[in-house]
C-alpha cells in the first residue's frame, strides 16, 4: 500500500513548504484523509502523514505559508536541529493507519502474497538440492547407503559418439573449444628418439624378471627355479594365497569348459549318488531313520512344505534316471540379472 | 566423436636435449630451464562422424595400470571400455583389483556379480557364467577375479588370466576387439598377475612427483616383462594450476617420462558424481569435459594413435556482438 504513495519530504529552504513534521502524500492521488506516524514514545515528534484534494491543500498551504514568513529564522533554525534530532535517534517506526477495512484487507492479502512467494522459492530452491543424480542424498534415494537397493533411475545416455558438436576446433587450429571452454593448443615435442633414450635409461635403472612362482614364506626353493623368480607370499597376506585344492590341470579343464555342469558341482553330486548308492547296497537305506526335527535344519526354504516321504521318493527316482542338475544356487550372472529386472 | 591429428612430421617438432630422470631435480628447475622449442603452428584435423579403424589383432589385451593408487585406473578402464562399447568394439573389462575390486561399483554392475575367477577355477561355475553383461551396452562384459573376501589362489601365478584370455578368444559370440585389465596398485603380486597377458599398457598417472616416481618404475617393469607398447594418460589436469606453473604441464609429464600420449583428462567434479551414481561420465548427456577426453583417449586407443597436440591453457572466450543478449 505504502509503496504506491509518492512520500516527499519538502526541505525547509524553500519558504512556502510545509513545517518538518509533516509528510505530504502527492494531491493528485486524491487522499483526504491524515495519517500519524508514532515515533517511539516521544510525542512531541510526531509526524503528520496528510494528503488532501487540491481544493483544502491550497487553503492549508496559505496559512502555513503566512506562519513560515513571520518566524522566518526562528523556524529555520529549530527545524534543522530538529531535522538532525530525527535522523540520529531512528526510532522504530510504527504506522498506525486508520483506514478503512478494504485497506486492511488489501494490506493483509499482500502479507500473505510475499509470504507464499518466499516459500514458493525457498522450495523451488530446495528441491534440485535433493534430486541432483550422484549427491549423497541421490544415494540415499538409491539404497546405496542402506542394505535396501532400490531401482535405479533411467538416466539419459549420450548416445552419439560420431558427432559431438561441443568439440570445435578454431580457424588457425591453435586453440580448441570444449564444452564452452576454449583452451590454447601446444604441440607434443617427443620424439621416437626421446623416447629410446627414455628406454634405455629405464633398462639400466630397472633390472626386474616377472616372477613365475609364488612360494609361501618358509617353503623351500625347489632346484630348477631361478631365485630371481620366486615372489615369497606372506602366509597372512589378505588377498593372495599359495595354497589351493585343485592342480593347474583341473583348473585350466574348469577355465576352458564352454557347456555342461561344473566340475565341482558335478563333482558333490556323483559322490552323494555314490554314498547313496552304496547304503542302497548294504541295504541300510530301508533302515535309515531319518529325525524330523534334525533333517528339517537342513531343508531349504523353499523345500520346508514338502514331505520327507517325497524327498525319498524323489531321491530314488533320480537314481533310477541317473540324472545330474544343478545346484539350486548355481544361477549365472545373467540369470540374477533377469531376477532384478523383475 | 573427434580426434586431433598432427598432419606435420613428428621430427620437425625434435627436440634433441635431453635430461637424466631426476622427478625432484627436474621440478625445482622446470621454471627456468624448459627446454621447449619455439611453439611451431599446430596443423590438426577434426574427424567427425567416422568409426575409427582397429588398429593391431584382436583380442587386444590391455593393461591400466599406475604403481601409484588413487590416480584413476578404474575409473579410465570404466569410461575407455564403455567408450569403446559405444563406438562399437566388444570389450571384455577384467577386475584384477584382488580384495579390492571397484570396477563393479563404478559401472554399477555391484548387485549382479555373483561368480568371479576364483570360482570358475575352482570349478564352480563356467567362465560364461561369470561374465556380467551390461544392460546399457550389451557388448560390454564384466569379469570380477575374485570376491572381496575370498583369496586369489596364487599357485598358477598370471597363468590364470592367460587362459582366461585363451578361452575368451574362443568363446562361440566370437573373440572380443579388447580385453582390458584392471591392474591393482602397486607391484605386488596381483600387478604381476594382472600384467601377464597383457600386449599393451596404459599408464594412467597425475601430474605429481609421487605418481610419476612409481609411473616410471612401473613402466620400467613392464618393459622388463616385454611390453612395448605402453601409453599414457594424464588424468586430473588442471590448466588453471599449470598457468600459475603450481603444476607441471602435460609437455612436462612427458618429458620426465618419455612416453607417448593417450589422453589428458582435466580435473572435473562430475568424475566423483558419475562415480557415485554408478554410470559412467562417458554415458552423461550432455557429456562432461572429462568425458570428452576420455572418449577420445579411447578412440586413439582404437587406432594405436598418439596426441599429437595437448591443451595447455585455457583461453578467455572471445564473445561476439550479440554476446550481450545471450547470443
Amino acid at each position: 500500500m505504502a509503496s504506491f504513495w509518492t512520500l516527499q519530504l519538502h526541505p525547509t529552504s524553500i519558504p512556502h513548504q510545509v513545517s518538518t513534521y509533516a509528510f505530504e502524500v502527492r494531491p493528485q492521488l486524491g487522499f483526504t484523509k491524515r495519517y500519524r506516524i508514532l515515533k517511539g514514545k516521544n510525542k512531541r515528534k510526531d509526524f503528520f502523514l496528510k494528503a488532501s484534494s487540491n481544493e483544502d491543500n491550497q487553503i492549508k498551504d496559505e496559512t502555513i505559508i503566512s506562519k513560515t514568513k513571520s518566524n522566518a529564522m526562528w523556524v529555520l533554525q529549530n527545524q534543522v536541529s530538529r531535522l538532525q534530532e530525527t535522523i540520529v535517534s531512528l526510532p522504530p517506526i510504527i504506522f498506525s493507519i486508520k483506514r478503512s477495512p478494504h485497506s486492511k484487507f488489501a494490506l493483509g492479502f499482500c502479507i500473505a502474497a510475499t509470504v507464499l512467494i518466499v516459500a514458493v522459492r525457498a522450495y523451488v530452491a530446495r528441491k534440485p538440492k535433493y534430486q541432483r543424480q550422484g549427491s549423497v542424498a541421490d544415494l540415499v534415494r538409491r539404497g546405496q547407503l542402506n542394505s535396501d537397493r532400490r531401482g535405479i533411475s533411467k538416466t539419459p545416455m549420450y548416445d552419439d559418439p560420431f558427432n559431438n558438436p561441443l568439440v570445435k576446433i578454431s580457424k588457425n587450429n591453435s586453440s580448441v573449444e570444449m564444452c564452452g571452454k576454449v583452451y590454447r593448443l601446444a604441440p607434443v615435442t617427443l620424439t621416437r628418439e626421446e623416447q629410446n633414450i627414455h628406454q634405455k635409461r629405464r633398462s639400466r635403472a630397472y633390472q626386474w624378471k616377472r616372477p613365475t612362482i609364488f612360494l609361501k614364506e618358509g617353503d623351500p626353493v625347489p632346484a630348477d627355479v631361478d631365485p630371481d623368480t620366486v615372489r615369497w607370499i606372506p602366509a597372512n597376506h589378505p588377498f593372495a594365497t599359495t595354497i589351493s585344492d585343485i592342480t593347474e590341470d583341473l583348473a585350466q579343464n574348469n577355465v576352458y569348459q564352454k557347456h555342461g555342469v561344473p566340475f565341482r558341482i558335478q563333482a558333490e553330486h556323483e559322490a552323494l549318488q555314490k554314498k547313496l548308492e552304496a547304503l542302497q547296497g548294504d541295504q541300510k537305506f530301508n533302515n535309515l531313520v531319518i529325525d524330523p526335527g534334525t533333517a528339517r535344519n537342513f531343508e531349504r526354504p523353499f523345500n520346508s512344505n514338502i514331505k520327507i516321504d517325497d524327498q525319498q521318493q524323489q531321491g530314488e527316482h533320480n537314481s533310477a534316471n541317473g540324472q545330474t542338475g544343478l545346484r539350486p544356487e548355481s544361477q549365472p550372472n545373467s540369470a540374477s540379472e533377469e531376477k532384478q529386472t523383475q | 566423436m573427434t580426434s586431433l591429428q598432427l598432419l606435420t612430421e613428428p621430427s620437425s617438432l625434435c627436440s634433441s636435449n635431453f635430461i637424466p630422470f631426476n622427478p625432484l631435480y627436474k621440478t625445482l628447475i622446470k621454471p627456468t630451464t624448459k627446454p621447449y622449442p619455439k611453439p611451431s603452428p599446430i596443423r590438426s584435423v577434426l574427424q567427425y562422424n567416422r568409426k575409427p579403424e582397429l588398429a593391431g589383432d584382436t583380442p587386444r589385451v590391455v593393461v591400466i595400470t599406475s604403481g601409484k593408487g588413487g590416480v584413476g585406473k578404474t575409473t579410465t578402464t570404466a569410461n575407455v571400455g564403455l567408450s569403446l562399447a559405444r563406438l562399437g568394439f566388444s570389450v571384455v573389462a577384467i577386475d584384477a583389483d584382488v580384495g579390492l575390486r571397484n570396477l563393479d561399483l563404478l559401472l554399477g554392475l555391484e548387485n549382479r556379480v555373483n561368480y568371479t575367477v576364483v570360482e570358475v577355477l575352482n570349478g564352480d561355475c563356467r567362465l560364461d557364467q561369470a561374465l556380467v553383461r551390461d544392460k546399457r551396452w550389451s557388448n560390454f562384459e564384466l569379469l570380477c577375479i575374485s570376491k572381496p573376501r575370498s583369496k586369489l589362489p596364487l599357485g598358477f601365478g598370471g597363468k590364470a588370466l592367460v587362459w582366461l584370455v585363451d578361452a575368451l578368444k574362443d568363446r562361440q559370440e566370437g573373440c572380443p576387439d579388447f580385453i582390458l585389465i584392471d591392474c591393482p596398485a602397486g607391484i605386488d603380486a596381483g600387478f604381476i598377475t594382472a600384467i601377464t597377458p597383457a600386449n599393451e599398457a596404459v599408464l594412467v598417472t597425475t601430474p605429481d612427483i609421487t605418481a610419476l616416481r612409481d609411473a616410471d618404475r612401473v613402466t620400467g617393469l613392464l618393459e622388463c616383462d616385454g611390453i612395448r607398447d605402453i601409453k599414457m594418460i594424464v588424468n586430473r589436469v588442471r590448466t588453471d594450476l599449470i598457468r600459475g606453473e603450481d603444476m607441471m604441464s602435460v609437455l612436462d609429464v612427458q618429458e620426465m617420462l618419455g612416453l607417448s600420449l593417450l589422453g589428458v583428462i582435466p580435473e572435473d567434479s562430475e568424475v566423483i558424481r558419475s562415480t557415485n551414481r554408478g554410470f559412467p561420465l562417458v554415458l552423461n548427456k550432455p557429456p562432461t569435459l572429462a568425458g570428452l577426453a576420455f572418449e577420445q583417449a579411447a578412440w586413439r586407443l582404437v587406432e594405436q594413435d598418439s596426441m599429437k597436440a595437448v591443451m595447455v591453457e585455457e583461453e578467455p572466450k572471445k564473445r561476439g556482438f550479440f554476446s550481450f543478449f545471450g547470443g
